[in-house]
């Protein structure tokens, strides 16, 4: 079933949005399983941010778990504020980034 | 389980939606894809499914160079017969119409299809119809369906508009059809000696190219699918091709008496294209089985022989010249016959019928197919053509053309000699001229409309020439004068018994008044909104709740704001008044910025900005509000948004909506720590601003000075809350802006102080806002204070607001979970039933949900006292 949702995200198409770090707190620590119940967690988050847009690339944990640093495509910082929100997650602070390589200056 | 390939899952869905219908429930989808891709075909399998329960009404809007306005509901009328078919034959206006419509889908047990065809072609009045149907749905057993050709509609297509606005509608649905696969392709090729592989290819799966290429019988492939078509025809006989070339004159669809009456004895040969699958037979007539074909024959009709057909077409359609519809058919053909006295007789008419329709644009195009036809040296045939042309050219926002066309009219009628009527055309030229941003051609235009109306007796044309000028003068910012010129044009008004005059006139001396700090205007205001009320003028109602929301934003008067704001968007939605929707919609954000609802502000912000006909007025203020919350909220791109919005703010723009922007960039920098930027904006600020007058942004910007540390004295006549702040009253200065409702401005008060529970508080206050830099900034002033116990930020709750509801509508859900009924909850708030009705639609719509029952079912599972914890926590 081709319904709109699928097409409005093709249409803005993931390669031109903007880069976004997504620092999170999280005071009594996250701990994802790895079972299949943490897999559904991880998966639920995917598919809602979805629905705004939003690509989560992947996350850097604190040695502590209480903070992550997340990275995201998304057109804007109000939709990661959305997707956060549909997921129950906390924003510490959004800050716009791009890649740098070391290796790419050989 | 129909005979179609590759359509199953399409059909269930529309099962679904049918189903849907059915419980009163009503449902609209849009069917998207390609010319040929099978939407027709879908619909006819879906309709023949149900054909034993369900009563189908279909209509198609035409391929018209100007389609016939309303061309679908005329099919359906004919259908429908009733009250329905009686209003469209005897020309009546269009709200009978629609309501009409209402009552024929609202009166049966059993769900009903609507099919509306190729919106593409739309003419206004149809898209009208389409978003007056999409807002009626809940509670009628009604399937609407409707389809498009996506690549027909581009971003100013008049229906990509309404599909924006559709698109949040609970009701609505929107299913695009994909090509058919390889796989498909090789079952339809069956036994042919085509191979299935390239025949995919070269038709990119398109059911209709496919099946064309089949029936072509061709041993090579046709390169296009018109040239399968023509291939297809080609084996016909020549009396088949004849009979093909009139039908294809007539349209995609042609009366069988019509036909009989054009062809004679060559009508046997119709059968021919029947069985050859060329025509369909449809009640009354026949259809092209696509308009593909439709396209192929007439394109290969040679242009002499087009227009003899034409011609012969006219003639036959003129018995029916009575039919306030077959009007824009008439003019066509009289057009492409090249006759021109039927042109100026029909193309005219036509375009009254249009204008009766508010078909607005099609009107415009009929008067410009007439004026192509007349003569230089007619005068009295083209002026009142060149009026039509260019106020409905106006209206659809084509300002050029209107000034075009109203300059040609101007130097008629100074030629003939008749000034009411050059007095009221330089008065009209105003308008355009402004909107073109060349408001010292617009305020001539109005001065020498003033020097040729005032000598003559006086009428209400003068009184509209004072009343134009009352609002030029108010947008330029001489309110003095607005109000002089408006009082002036409504006491004339009122003496004429000219409502529409009389609530312009008083919207502008009460803009005005209030410009000037003078509160009565907003009872000149209020007199004008019940004038055009009791006339129901609802354009004039429209502009009345527009003024009184954005003079009450701009004092901070927010739930003055709020109440009109919500009872004039009930009223421009049930009256369809899409110019003020629109504005009041894009006022809100604002409204919500200033409440601290932060989310809710940007989210219809960014609603806003993404429709394309939001215009740059409108585009600036969501610009300044999304800015404003990046900037408060230490999200990146608040510059991005507030060089756009400066951008739009140039010199045409009043100061009202002008120098916000540069208060915004102000704030911007400063939250930044960049207090040299500050500086250079609030430089900036102070040129445009000149002599201000407004208190609210005289206090403003004397605060960003007194912020960045300017010893200047502040002015006087500022707004008391910044008075107060900047007399060192921190105390009284947060208690005002909590007052008035204005959270982030009332912490940012306390923020000054060296006080640490007024620090506490504001800490509080902005961590609940997630106003990070603020709450930065006062954790650090608490830490030198040596406070203890500073607060982290909280984290928002939102699982308690799974859907994002505003308050209002949370407060609704709350009471509708109590099991109250609208008129009870209506009563609660104090607000009207209609209001409640909006909510309910909304807080369902959020939710996801079809009936009261399982929102209040939600309400329960997301009561604030046992919050569900998120799913991610809930895995840790």
């Amino acid at each position: 079933m081709t319904f709109s949702r699928t097409d409005r995200r093709i249409e803005k198409g993931g390669r031109d949005m903007p880069r976004y770090l997504v620092e999170r707190m999280f005071p009594d620590g996250l701990d994802i399983p790895v079972t299949e119940e943490g897999a559904a967690a991880v998966l639920g988050v995917v598919s809602r941010n979805t629905e705004q847009s939003v690509i989560w690339l992947h996350s850097y944990v604190s040695d502590d778990k209480r903070r992550t640093f997340c990275i995201y495509d998304g057109p804007n910082p109000e939709a990661i504020r959305r997707a956060a929100a549909c997921n129950d997650l906390p924003i510490e602070r959004i800050i716009k980034v791009s890649v740098l390589d070391p290796y790419f200056y050989q | 389980m129909t005979d179609l390939l590759e359509r199953d899952a399409f059909i269930a869905a529309l099962d679904g939606l049918l189903a849907d219908a059915g419980t009163g429930d009503g449902r609209l989808v849009l069917i998207g894809g390609d010319a040929g891709i099978g939407k027709t075909a879908l619909i006819d399998a879906f309709c023949q499914s149900h054909a034993s329960t369900t009563r189908v009404l279909a209509g198609a809007c035409d391929a018209l160079s100007t389609p016939r306005p309303l061309g679908p509901l005329l099919d359906i009328s004919r259908q429908a017969g009733g009250e329905l078919q009686r209003l469209l034959t005897t020309g009546a206006n269009r709200e009978p119409i629609f309501g009409a419509l209402l009552n024929e889908l609202g009166q049966h047990s059993q769900p009903i299809i609507v099919v509306i065809e190729d919106i593409h072609w739309a003419d206004d009045a149809t898209v009208d119809l389409i978003r007056f149907l999409a807002r009626r749905l809940s509670g009628l057993r009604a399937l609407v369906i409707a389809t498009y050709r996506d690549v027909e509609i581009g971003p100013h297509h008049p229906f990509r508009l309404c599909l924006g606005d559709l698109a949040t509608s609970r009701s609505v649905r929107r299913i695009v059809l994909p090509p058919l696969s390889e796989e498909a392709v090789r079952v339809l090729a069956g036994s042919s000696s085509l191979d299935p592989s390239a025949l995919h290819r070269q038709t990119g799966g398109n059911p209709f190219f496919v099946a064309e290429i089949l029936a072509s019988g061709e041993p090579g492939m046709p390169a296009t699918v018109r040239d399968a078509v023509l291939a297809r025809i080609a084996r016909l006989g020549s009396d088949a091709r004849a009979a093909l070339d009139v039908a294809a004159v007539l349209g995609f669809r042609s009366e069988s008496w019509l036909l009989t009456d054009l062809l004679g004895s060559g009508a046997a040969a119709l059968d021919a294209c029947v069985v050859a699958g060329v025509l369909r037979p449809e009640p009354g007539g026949f259809a092209f089985r696509h308009e593909l074909a439709r396209d192929a024959v007439l394109d290969a009709i040679s242009p002499v022989l087009r227009c003899a057909l034409h011609r012969r077409a006219l003639e036959a359609l003129r018995l029916t010249a009575d039919d306030p519809d077959a009007l824009a058919r008439l003019a066509h053909h009289a057009d492409m016959a090249g006759d021109r006295e039927a042109v100026l007789a029909y193309a005219p008419a036509a375009a009254r019928r249009a204008v009766e329709l508010q078909a607005h644009r099609e009107a415009a195009a009929q008067y410009a197919r007439a004026l192509r036809w007349s003569r230089e040296w007619e005068p009295a045939v083209r002026a009142p053509l060149l009026e039509g042309f260019a106020y409905h050219s106006y209206l659809t926002d084509r300002h050029t053309e209107a000034v075009d066309a109203w300059t040609q009219a101007l130097a008629i009628w100074r030629r003939v000699g008749n000034p009411l009527k050059e007095g009221e055309i330089l008065r009209l030229l105003s308008r355009p001229l402004w909107y073109l941003g060349r408001s010292s051609d617009a305020e001539a235009s109005i001065s020498a409309s003033l020097s040729v109306l005032e000598p003559l007796p006086r009428g209400v044309e003068l009184g509209w020439a004072w009343s134009d000028l009352s609002r030029l003068r108010m947008l330029a910012g001489e309110s003095e004068a607005a109000v002089v010129w408006g009082k002036q044009a409504f006491l004339l008004g009122e003496r004429l018994g000219d409502a529409g005059l009389q609530a312009h006139a008083l919207n502008n001396v009460g803009c005005a008044r209030l410009e000037l700090g003078d509160e009565g205007g907003s009872d000149d205001l209020e007199r004008g909104l019940a004038i055009a009320l009791a006339a129901n003028l609802d354009e004039h109602a429209g502009r009345s709740y527009a003024n009184l929301v954005s003079m009450a934003l701009i004092s901070f008067q927010l739930a003055r704001a709020e109440h009109w704001g919500e009872e004039g968007s009930a009223f421009t939605l049930d009256h369809d008044v899409e110019t003020y929707r629109l504005c009041l919609m894009s006022q809100r954000p604002v409204q919500l910025f200033l409440q601290g609802r932060w989310s809710e502000a940007v989210d219809l912000a960014s609603t806003l900005l993404s429709r394309a006909d939001l215009s740059p007025l409108y585009r600036l203020l969501a610009l300044t509000v999304l800015g404003r919350v990046r900037a408060r909220r230490g999200d990146p791109e608040a510059a991005a948004a507030l060089d756009a919005a400066l951008a739009l703010a140039g010199p045409t723009v009043d100061l009202s909506r002008r120098v916000p922007v540069f208060m915004a960039r102000i704030e911007a920098a400063w939250l930044t720590g960049d207090h040299a930027c500050a500086e250079a904006e609030i430089n900036a600020a102070c040129v445009i601003a000149g002599e201000l007058n407004d208190p609210w942004l005289k206090g403003e910007l004397a605060y960003w000075r007194w912020q960045v540390g300017s010893s200047a004295k502040p002015p006087s006549g500022i707004a008391k809350p910044y008075a107060q702040q900047l007399a060192g009253d921190w105390a009284r200065s947060a208690a005002s802006w909590e007052s008035l409702g204005c959270p982030y401005e009332a912490a940012l008060a306390l923020a000054d102080s060296g006080d640490e529970a007024a620090l506490q508080r504001a800490l509080a206050e902005f961590n609940q806002l997630g106003a990070r830099p603020m709450a930065a900034a006062v954790t650090q002033r608490l830490r030198r204070l040596g406070a203890l116990g500073i607060a982290r930020g909280p984290r928002p709750t939102t699982r308690a607001n799974p859907a994002r509801l505003t308050a209002r509508e949370m407060e609704v859900w709350d009471l509708l979970a109590e099991g109250l009924r609208n008129a009870e909850i209506a009563n609660r708030l104090s607000v009207s039933t209609k209001t409640v009705d909006h909510h309910v639609s909304a807080v369902l719509a959020k939710l996801g949900v079809r009936t009261r029952t399982e929102a209040a079912h939600a309400r329960a599972l997301h009561a604030p006292s046992h919050r569900q914890s998120g799913e991610l926590a809930h895995a840790t």
